[in-house]
């Protein structure tokens, strides 16, 4: 299950992200040299579909499919944006790439822009992500130099420039159009959609805002070819490897690489993660990104993919798998995730802005033994109220924890209100 | 025509328009708080649910436009708890404070609770409290009424050319204030208060003064300027309390500025003449007219008209002109400076035009010439104003002569003058004007006129009969 990994094995070695490296142990740029010499927009795109790439920031849109939403007749200039904003709790998987694999970042990037026919490509990176974002300018540095980044890259005529820009710490800001506000020089909003940034998008112009983990396959998936790629997958519809990133009580947090739906969620926590901590009994798995409803220690025999994980009512986001064990308060927890959604409302339209803090406020007197017997299911009602109604998925991302925390995990929370357990 | 149906009722809609505006057509009220037709559309307040098939989820219909065949339900289970819940978050926080609410009445916010939220609050923590910040003279702020629909930012943005209005914080702590706490700039700002759909910004001219349930309505047009925007007069026992503005998509779309809006004032303002005054003294009607026949004798005269009366009174001046005082000449005069329409240019790129009286156009179109263009003057001269026109401009031209007002006038305005007849102001009297673009509007009597003011009409043609006989007024 993770024979072919296409990331991990560079991973942990700083002088790994050289460019060097990347031309001699990756075959670097070699994909970016095929596509700008021997193919054309349209047969990119082509791959790209055949090779069943997902978006992998947390939607799971096909990414050829979203490039090819970008209409190819347009007399303003076309953007391609990176969205290196990785803000869902739990997630660290494209701060490995940044690290140690810019170039492939960078050789993406180039493939992508020349695909829908952007001349500016932007990467928009998370302000806490110092680092990486001096990373990333130095490797772009370097291939600007070596003649892979500017004008007539490789001969070929075609021109590209990248600029790192550094977001100021907002959850809110890794939802593609409060990205591009915040891209913009506005407040991190998110837009009314319609218009898609694929019609209106950065500045105005048509836009594709692609996830780092996303654009950094397509260099692997035009060097195999589209068909090779789609079948690391082992699953339908789902081509390619995964990063996931594990964390919480399991013996082997990390990020690690699977090839997409070859595995169940208990073969990765058993298998990869190495079991519990201190072997104790799992209570409960966050299987995407804290938005993710809660699954219990019962249904974790699912394959780890888009599809299954959507049949079992929750979502696989952006890969962050957090495992609990039998000693974790459920309804502290509960609480610490609706506190981060409530803090990070962005706060333009009602249901999330009064919501997210009613709820919050709500599991603060449970907690500390303040609550009536009917505030569990005003909570509950509160959460429907928010979900699916919001301008943005921020909404739906702080419902679907109390919903499924309430529903699966309801004696926990009614203990709290009868007084039979107390805040410690 | 593409057509939609919309509660089961099939309507014709032009591509392009969103569901409210068809709905509204098909008699179908959507509830709205963000929406403005003036502004661009953000779907933030999350009032407008309507449920559209095949769509898995509630649609804002401000945000969805219509399209072919497509079937909406305004009235289902999921829209009506949709907007129930909307409503429960929009009041967590808001003061409910509706009995010392100067909006009350006519707030969206009131209207809305009424008819999509629950009488039952489950909410029982501490509301969310804001220090206001002083907005200047004429907006008053209290933010804890506010409900973030940020229709004053766009505003700002989108049709005062201003952006002074800002949302800072964030999620529950969001603050809609000036920049920096400045007050506001914009000469337009009354629309802040127009359009903001609870009491947080409330107009502080109309503050504690009257509530809106009992204002008397009446649509007129502004006199400010050329410009001609369409406004209601809102009065009651015969005060006007105070105007706003009225949609008229060709002129001033929904809008006007602040000068037009407090306009209203000055023919409410003790210093006004109501009674016929003759040097520093009141004197009655009979005594007036007679005064005034005795001294203007059939001769020729020097007639001015203010360009802020109707064409009715132009007209009747100039017909009496003609048939009692032959070979008289008649000037206009309002704003100096602005002599023609040619002259007549926008200010700024929003409403407001460069003359102050109404109807330069009209009097153009009657044919009388500018003040500019007279040379000389009788030693009597006839001033006709209707409260607008710069009384002031013209009687420093005319020192020495003897000055006879008819019209609105000030005390102030009254000292050059041998004599003044009260008549009525454009909240008191009927007509029409044509703005600058040429297009002809009605004023309409908002009030009775006070004390003894006679129209321009009657008293010309008292003048005119030859015993004064002033009927009981």
């Amino acid at each position: 299950m993770r024979q072919n990994t296409l990331f991990e094995q560079h991973f942990w070695k700083d002088s790994n992200r050289s460019l060097d490296y990347y031309l001699q142990n990756m075959n670097g740029y070699q994909a970016a040299q095929k596509v700008l010499k021997e193919m054309n927009p349209d047969q990119v795109i082509e791959e790209v579909k055949k090779g069943n790439l997902r978006g992998r920031g947390g939607a799971g849109f096909p990414m050829g499919m979203k490039w090819g939403f970008i209409p190819k007749a347009s007399e303003k200039p076309k953007y391609l944006v990176c969205n290196a904003d990785e803000s869902e709790p739990g997630t660290c998987k494209d701060r490995q790439i940044m690290r140690y694999t810019p170039h492939l970042l960078i050789e993406g990037l180039i493939i992508g822009s020349f695909a829908i026919g952007c001349k500016h490509s932007y990467i928009y990176i998370r302000g806490e992500y110092v680092n990486e974002a001096k990373l990333l300018n130095a490797a772009i540095e370097e291939a600007y130099e070596k003649g892979y980044l500017g004008k007539n890259i490789l001969g070929s005529g075609f021109d590209l420039d990248i600029t790192v820009h550094r977001g100021a710490g907002a959850y809110i800001c890794g939802e593609e159009t409060g990205l591009l506000n915040s891209l913009e020089g506005k407040r991190g909003e998110p837009r009314v959609k319609p218009p898609f940034p694929a019609v209106s998008g950065a500045f105005g112009c048509p836009t594709a805002v692609n996830n780092v983990e996303s654009i950094a396959n397509v260099p692997h998936l035009i060097r195999m070819g589209g068909d090779a790629f789609a079948q690391l997958g082992k699953i339908d519809k789902s081509g390619g490897t995964r990063l996931i990133s594990l964390s919480g009580h399991v013996k082997k947090p990390g990020v690690y690489e699977i090839q997409a739906g070859s595995v169940t969620l208990r073969q990765i926590i058993e298998d990869i993660g190495g079991g519990i901590i201190n072997d104790k009994k799992l209570k409960a798995v966050i299987p995407g990104g804290s938005s993710s409803p809660i699954l219990t220690a019962d249904e974790i025999d699912v394959v780890y993919d888009v599809e299954p994980l959507m049949k079992v009512g929750t979502m696989m986001g952006s890969a962050a798998i957090m495992v609990i064990h039998e000693d974790t308060d459920l309804v502290k927890l509960l609480l610490r995730i609706t506190k981060f959604y409530a803090h990070e409302s962005c706060g333009q339209c009602t249901p999330c802005r009064e919501g997210c803090h009613w709820m919050e406020s709500i599991l603060h007197k449970i907690l500390h033994g303040e609550a009536k017997p009917t505030d569990l299911d005003l909570l509950v009602d509160v959460a429907q109220n928010i979900g699916g109604k919001t301008l943005c998925a921020l909404g739906d991302a702080a419902a679907g924890p109390v919903i499924s925390f309430v529903k699966k995990f309801r004696p926990e929370f009614e203990s709290y209100i009868k007084g039979q357990k107390r805040y410690a | 025509m593409p057509k939609c149906t919309i509660d089961g009722k099939e309507v014709e809609f032009k591509p392009g328009e969103n569901l409210i505006t068809v709905a509204k057509r098909a008699g179908v009220e959507i509830p709205v708080f963000c929406y403005h037709p003036g502004l661009s559309v953000v779907a933030q307040c999350r009032m407008c649910y309507v449920e559209i098939e095949k769509m898995p989820k509630l649609q804002t219909a401000c945000s969805t436009n219509a399209a072919e065949g497509m079937v909406v339900k305004t009235q289902s289970d999921p829209v009506v708890k949709g907007r129930a819940g909307t409503m429960e978050f929009l009041l967590l926080n808001h003061p409910l404070d509706c009995p010392i609410c100067d909006k009350a009445g006519e707030c969206d916010l009131q209207d809305n609770s009424f008819g999509h939220g629950s009488a039952n609050m489950r909410h029982t923590e501490e509301r969310r409290t804001y220090v206001d910040v002083d907005m200047g003279p004429v907006i008053e702020k209290n933010m804890n009424r506010c409900i973030h629909c940020t229709r004053c930012i766009r505003f700002g943005e989108e049709v005062a050319g201003i952006h002074e209005m800002v949302a800072i914080q964030r999620g529950n702590n969001i603050d809609i204030t000036t920049i920096d706490g400045n007050p506001l700039q914009t000469e337009y700002a009354g629309n802040y208060a127009d359009i903001c759909p609870t009491g947080s910004l409330t107009l502080r001219d109309f503050r504690f003064r009257k509530r809106a349930w009992m204002l008397k309505k009446t649509s007129t047009i502004c006199e400010g300027c050329s410009k001609g925007c369409n406004m209601e007069i809102q009065h009651e026992g015969n005060v006007i309390y105070r105007c706003v503005p009225r949609e008229n998509l060709e002129i001033n779309k929904y809008w006007m500025c602040d000068e037009g809006r407090m306009n209203y004032h000055y023919t409410q303002d003790e210093k006004r003449i109501l009674n016929p005054r003759s040097g520093a003294t009141f004197i009655g009607w009979e005594d007036a007219i007679q005064t005034l026949k005795d001294q203007i004798n059939e001769k020729p005269l020097t007639v001015l008209v203010g360009s802020d009366l109707t064409q009715q009174e132009l007209e009747n001046i100039l017909e009496y002109t003609k048939n009692y005082h032959k070979g008289s000449s008649v000037y206009h005069f309002g704003t100096e400076g602005v002599f023609t329409s040619a002259q007549d240019l926008p200010v700024d790129k929003i409403l407001k035009m460069k003359s102050k009286t109404s109807n330069l156009n009209g009097a153009e179109k009657l044919g009388i010439k500018s003040v500019q263009e007279m040379k000389s003057a009788s030693d009597v001269v006839l001033v006709f104003a209707g409260g607008r026109a710069n009384v002031q401009s013209v009687t420093k031209k005319l020192e020495g002569k003897k000055l006879i007002g008819i019209g609105v006038y000030s005390l102030n305005e009254a000292e050059s003058f041998s004599m003044v007849l009260p008549s009525l102001s454009f909240t008191e009297k009927d007509g029409t004007i044509f703005n600058h673009q040429g297009i002809e509007q009605k004023l309409k009597r908002a009030i009775q006129p006070k004390n003894t003011i006679k129209a321009i009409s009657e008293i010309l043609m008292l003048t005119a009969n030859k015993k004064v006989k002033v009927g009981a007024n």
